[in-house]
Parts: structure tokens; C-alpha cells; sequence
């Protein structure tokens, strides 16, 4: 049988220490930040790449309807959408100022947090899907010229099947699985909320 | 910047097995820890111009230290204690000794407390003053006395149990 002093006596003769020095820490320093910035930079050069992709297509394809140039137009506008929420994001995770403050305070931002990009991550999905949807349609007008029409109408049905299964079974699933995951981390989160509460 | 990387260093050199202690009572993992402990002096670094000497350097550390900890549930799922138990044993069998079985032991105790228990207890094993530790928790320094109590006698109790088995 020991008492709390002998513990106490025990903790403080243990040998487990850091085996991490100083100069590790200053160099992950480094690479952390060189890090962030080359992922942020590859980021936008693919960006960058595929809206000038997409503007060379505009430019460089005669195309004979309008709606096909608002199709492309659309899908560089999800790619900039993309990247900015990509950013956005970035720029929360690294928002320091909650760090410092009171541990239920900083679960609560952790909540909050959880919760937004949950939302955000579901409702984006939907938002990605119609507008690619819709940047489909338009640009099946143009087919609707250009090509045979029982090469068009099988081309219309393969694309109808493909949402119906990103619909019906992708989406649901992701935003089932995203749900669960969050709203384990939220039932965790509030646990030790409620573990700081005065007595 | 010479200034800043010297008292970052003492920083370092002063809190870092501390700030380890508290981590590895809070994860029961040492490569979760030595990462937890890297991620908090991170953070120290890029916010050591927010200091503002409302309090005292090494409170501020652990402040982040458990904010850091805290968040560790983003990253990770919340191993199953059994889990947690099996693998501070692992840690430590290389190094078997009746001291080091002892410690060992110990740590497997401090997995078995609530979350906000094994940072408390690990600042106070650490003699840490209970002022700061109220300030570190944001919880008044009486409350603090109360939970003190629970969890000093709850930790002795498991660890006696254990001992026995």
C-alpha cells in the first residue's frame, strides 16, 4: 500500500524524458512553416493551371452555343471556390487567439469549429454536385448539336446514372460518415467540458 | 531574433519535461507525447510576441500545453483505456526494473482517471503551485483544492488496486 507522498516520490525519480532537443523543434519550426506555404503554393498552381486550362479551352474551342462558355465559366468558378474555402481554412486553424484562453473556453472553439467545417463540408458537397450538374447541362446543349443523336442521348444517360450514384449513394455516404465523425468528437469535447465545471 | 531563439531556448530548457510529463499523462503514449510536447513549444514560438506578463511565462505553456493536449481528440479517436494500459507497458519493458515496473504502474493510474484528472494530477505531481494550476484550468484556486482532494485519494486507490493485481 503506498500513500499519495510515495507516488509523488515515484513520479519524480522517473526517467521518462523528452528525446526531442531543442534544435529539432526549431528545425520543425522551419519546415512546418515551408511546409504550410509549399502546400498553399501547389495548391494555387493547380488552381491556376486548371482555370487557364479552362480559359484556353474558351478561347481556343470554337464553341457554337453560349451556354457552353457559361458551363466553363461555372466550373472555374468552383475550382476559385475551392481554393479560397482552402485558404479560409487555413487561416482558421492557425487563428491563435484561442489557444491561450481558458481550457472550456477553447473546447467551445473547438466545438464551434467541428461544427462550421461539418456544415460547410456537407452543404459544399451538394453545391459542388449541382453546379457541376448544371455546367453539364449546359454544355449538353452544344452536344445536342454537335453530336449523333443516339451518341448524345446515351452520353445524357451515362451522365444521368452518374449523378443518380454520386447523389444516392456517395454523398449520403460521406455525409454519414462526416456526421458520425463529428458528432463523436462533439460528444467527447462536451465530456471534458463538463470535467472542468466548478464543483 | 537572436533574443527571441535565446529565450526560447530557456523556455525550452525550463518547461520542456514538464510540458512532456503533463502530455504523456494525458496521452499514455511517449511518441504522442514527444509530438504533443513539439506542436506546444511550436505554438510557444510563433505566439511569444502575445505574451502579455498578465501571468507568469510557465503558466502561459501550459496553458497552451493543455489547450494542445485538449485537441488532440481532433487528430486522434480516444483510445480505449485497456488500450492505452497495454501500450505504456510496452514502453517500459525494455527498460524493466522494479523502479520502472513501479513507474510504469503509475502511468497505467493516471490513464485510468478522467481527462481534465490526468492534467491536474500531473502538474501537481510536478509540484506545480496550485495557484497556477487554477489559472491553467480556469477554475477558482478552492475548487481546485476540492477536485485535488478527489483525485489525489481516487489515484492512490487505483494505483494501490493495481499494485495488488
Amino acid at each position: 500500500m503506498k500513500g499519495f507522498d510515495e507516488i509523488q516520490q515515484l513520479w519524480q525519480g522517473q526517467k521518462p524524458e523528452p528525446n526531442v532537443s531543442f534544435e529539432t523543434v526549431l528545425n520543425r519550426i522551419k519546415s512546418g512553416k515551408n511546409a504550410l506555404a509549399q502546400k498553399l503554393l501547389w495548391q494555387s498552381v493547380a488552381v491556376a493551371i486548371a482555370v487557364i486550362i479552362l480559359v484556353w479551352i474558351g478561347i481556343a474551342v470554337s464553341f457554337s452555343t453560349w451556354t457552353t462558355y457559361l458551363a466553363l465559366a461555372i466550373m472555374a468558378g468552383c475550382i476559385c471556390y475551392y481554393l479560397f474555402n482552402q485558404l479560409d481554412d487555413y487561416r482558421q486553424i492557425n487563428n491563435s487567439a484561442c489557444l491561450l484562453s481558458k481550457p472550456q473556453d477553447y473546447i467551445n472553439y473547438l466545438k464551434a469549429f467541428q461544427q462550421k467545417r461539418n456544415r460547410f463540408n456537407t452543404r459544399n458537397y451538394t453545391i459542388y454536385e449541382a453546379c457541376i450538374a448544371i455546367a453539364f447541362v449546359l454544355y449538353g446543349i452544344e452536344m445536342y448539336f454537335v453530336l449523333p443523336f443516339w451518341m448524345f442521348l446515351s452520353t445524357v444517360m451515362f451522365m444521368i446514372c452518374w449523378f443518380l450514384i454520386c447523389h444516392f449513394v456517395f454523398m449520403k455516404q460521406y455525409i454519414r460518415n462526416e456526421n458520425a465523425r463529428i458528432q463523436e468528437m462533439i460528444t467527447n469535447l462536451e465530456r471534458i467540458n463538463g470535467q472542468f465545471r466548478e464543483e | 531574433m537572436n533574443n527571441q531563439r535565446q529565450l526560447f531556448q530557456q523556455l525550452f530548457e525550463d518547461n520542456s519535461k514538464k510540458v512532456y510529463h503533463l502530455c504523456y499523462g494525458y496521452t499514455g503514449d511517449r511518441d504522442s507525447a514527444n509530438d504533443l510536447m513539439q506542436e506546444t513549444f511550436i505554438k510557444v514560438w510563433q505566439n511569444l510576441d502575445k505574451f502579455r506578463n498578465q501571468s507568469q511565462l510557465s503558466t502561459w505553456i501550459y496553458r497552451i500545453a493543455v489547450n494542445t493536449c485538449l485537441s488532440y481528440l481532433r487528430t486522434a479517436k480516444r483510445r480505449a483505456t485497456d488500450e492505452l494500459n497495454d501500450n505504456i507497458i510496452e514502453n517500459y519493458a525494455e527498460e524493466a526494473s522494479e523502479k520502472q515496473e513501479q513507474i510504469a504502474l503509475l502511468y497505467k493510474s493516471i490513464a485510468q482517471l478522467e481527462e481534465n484528472e490526468r492534467i491536474i494530477i500531473t502538474m501537481v505531481l510536478d509540484e506545480v503551485p496550485y495557484t497556477e494550476i487554477a489559472e491553467v484550468a480556469g477554475i477558482s484556486e478552492g475548487n481546485l483544492r476540492v477536485k485535488i482532494h478527489r483525485i489525489k485519494h481516487k489515484l492512490t486507490e487505483i494505483y494501490n488496486s493495481n499494485e495488488r493485481v
